[in-house]
């Protein structure tokens, strides 16, 4: 009998197999787009005598989560302290919110912040923080180190 | 003259299939499946998948891994990250720098090496999970500020 030499790749069971292999690695992956906070940070010792500062808003996070706001080098006014109490589950994000829109719509020119958050401050709120800040146009957002 | 050929008169369904011409008749034997799948669209489907996901993945630019266990705290107002930059990881209060776990004490002259080999402004990503305290932070804010880094960016999961 003569033999045949005409052939044909199974192309069926490799087919299955690539369609089960990009189902489970599309179930796998993680897709996670990744954003990011900017801050601006002082470096080193620059000296900033002489220099007349810009307006400033200071943010100080306590670790239970009552946070207190207090305008610095702002020209016209006298320096501000507010504070924004707590509520059971930590920061009072909405009263936050409303006193820096209050502020900013009150100073157009503050666009500086600086967050100093207490050691046992959660990083979370801290970001929380500083995203408000950016929201309401504050262009120059810093953080503080431990006093 | 004897003329050989290599390729069988008897046609396998899946070719039958896949012919244009009208030869689908059952062969003597009449046991094959007239089964067979479209294969060519199968193919294009798959060939779309593969370049969508590949281009997927490359012009979303930067490929970071985070730890499974860390939840990265969310925003509204993120930038989104077009190149790569160093990451710093701090997963429990251990510093992990570009992968590599660096103590709290060698941090900035870590840092300051890699400020030296960077050809522009430096610039650090930090990826640290909510739940962290600040004090877990701050020796990477004073390192960063001893080597000169002036811009931290924190990497959050925008939700907008």
């Amino acid at each position: 009998m003569k033999k045949e030499l005409n052939f044909e790749l199974n192309i069926l069971p490799v087919l299955d197999i690539l369609s089960v292999l990009i189902c489970f690695l599309l179930l796998t992956a993680v897709w996670l787009q990744l954003g990011s906070i900017d801050t601006k940070q002082a470096i080193g010792d620059n000296s900033t005598a002489g220099q007349k500062n810009p307006p400033s808003l200071w943010v100080t996070l306590s670790k239970d989560g009552s946070v207190q706001l207090s305008l610095r080098d702002v020209p016209q006014s006298k320096n501000l302290e507010e504070s924004v109490a707590k509520t059971s589950t930590g920061v009072n994000w909405t009263a936050l919110e409303a006193k820096i829109q209050a502020l900013r719509a009150q100073i157009p020119d503050l666009k500086t912040s600086i967050v100093r958050p207490e050691a046992r401050a959660s990083y979370g709120d801290v970001i929380r923080i500083m995203d408000q800040l950016k929201k309401n146009q504050f262009d120059g957002v810093g953080l503080s180190p431990l006093g | 003259m004897i003329k050989v050929s290599f390729i069988s008169q008897r046609r396998s369904p899946l070719m039958q299939a896949m012919s244009l011409k009208k030869d689908n008749k059952k062969t003597k034997q009449g046991k094959e499946l007239g089964l067979a799948l479209p294969l060519t669209s199968l193919i294009d489907a798959f060939c779309i998948i593969v370049i969508y996901l590949l281009i997927g993945t490359q012009t979303t630019g930067v490929e970071s891994k985070i730890p499974g266990q860390m939840s990265l705290p969310t925003a509204e107002h993120s930038q989104a990250i077009e190149k790569e930059i160093a990451t710093l990881r701090i997963e429990k209060g251990n510093y992990f720098l570009n992968e590599k776990q660096v103590d709290r004490g060698s941090l900035s002259a870590k840092l300051s090496q890699l400020k030296k080999q960077a050809s522009e402004a430096m610039e650090l990503l930090v990826q640290a999970d909510t739940q962290m305290e600040y004090a877990d932070l701050d020796p990477l804010l004073r390192a960063g500020s001893e080597a000169g880094i002036e811009k931290l960016r924190f990497a959050v999961i925008p939700t907008k």
